[in-house]
């Protein structure tokens, strides 16, 4: 009964809009993305004929998405709540869901796995490739090493290929125009999250009138 | 198709170079599918919900 009062209170509390997504928050993912496309471009691109100096471009662009994910994870780990991406099994059978579905949350996950692994591995690679940071030293792991290294850093570049497309078609989709919205203007409507979101299962919501 | 790409060396011995770009169609494909089966999915439930 408690409980009952509790969500209708939580409920009647929400108000016109509701902020999803801090300023802060939706600069970096619309950073990460311009840092994913240009790697993608300028590592796939060459892969299907099309010939530039792409090098340099990449590893700047490389530079910057890494900066990004070490911004994201002291972020994440300050100032969000981690247990917004945790997935449990009620969420699967749920109506509503809390800050997000499922689908949003393996998409980050899949997206972070495949960050990290082409990040990490691009890191190393930077041994190979002139930069103001370090001397170049192509002998800093064994030919078998390198071989593995960029068969991940390949893995990576594939999984991103998928991953991008799926992302943004479902990003551009008109039933998650929301989601859209509220990644470029930080909020939803009240009926927006009263219609696909239990306000008591989104932690740590921040709303605004 | 290959999945990897692997050269030789100077001694014969196989050396691994790194991901096929034969799978490249294969990543564009995955993510097509799974477009085109939300799209049909989509057009059942609404048929059902009609």
């Amino acid at each position: 009964m408690a409980q009952a009062v509790e969500a209708a209170a939580a409920t009647a509390a929400v108000p016109d809009r509701v902020q999803r997504h801090a300023a802060v928050d939706r600069v970096f993912h619309w950073l990460t993305a311009v840092a994913v496309l240009v790697l993608m471009g300028t590592g796939l691109l060459p892969v299907v004929g099309v010939k530039f100096d792409w090098v340099p471009i990449h590893w700047i662009a490389g530079v910057l998405l890494v900066l990004l994910v070490l911004f994201h994870i002291v972020r994440a780990l300050g100032w969000q709540r981690i247990r917004c991406l945790w997935i449990s099994a009620g969420e699967f059978s749920a109506t509503r869901v809390g800050k997000y579905s499922v689908a949003q949350k393996l998409m980050h996950h899949a997206m972070t796995l495949m960050v990290l692994a082409a990040a990490i591995t691009g890191v190393l690679m930077l041994a190979k490739v002139d930069t103001p940071f370090f001397e170049r030293n192509p002998y800093l792991f064994s030919g078998a090493t390198w071989g593995v290294i960029y068969m991940v850093h390949g893995f990576a570049a594939l999984a991103a290929v998928t991953l991008v497309i799926i992302h943004v078609y479902f990003g551009l989709i008109p039933e998650n125009r929301m989601y859209l919205r509220a990644m470029i203007r930080g909020w939803v409507t009240r009926e927006e999250l009263l219609t696909r979101h239990d306000p008591n299962r989104w932690p740590g919501r921040k709303s605004r009138q | 198709m290959d999945i990897l790409r692997v050269s030789r060396d100077v001694y014969g011995q196989e050396v691994l170079e790194g991901v096929s770009w034969d799978l490249l169609p294969v990543a564009v494909g995955i993510g097509v599918l799974v477009i085109i089966g939300h799209v049909i999915w989509r057009l059942m439930r609404g048929k059902r919900g009609a």
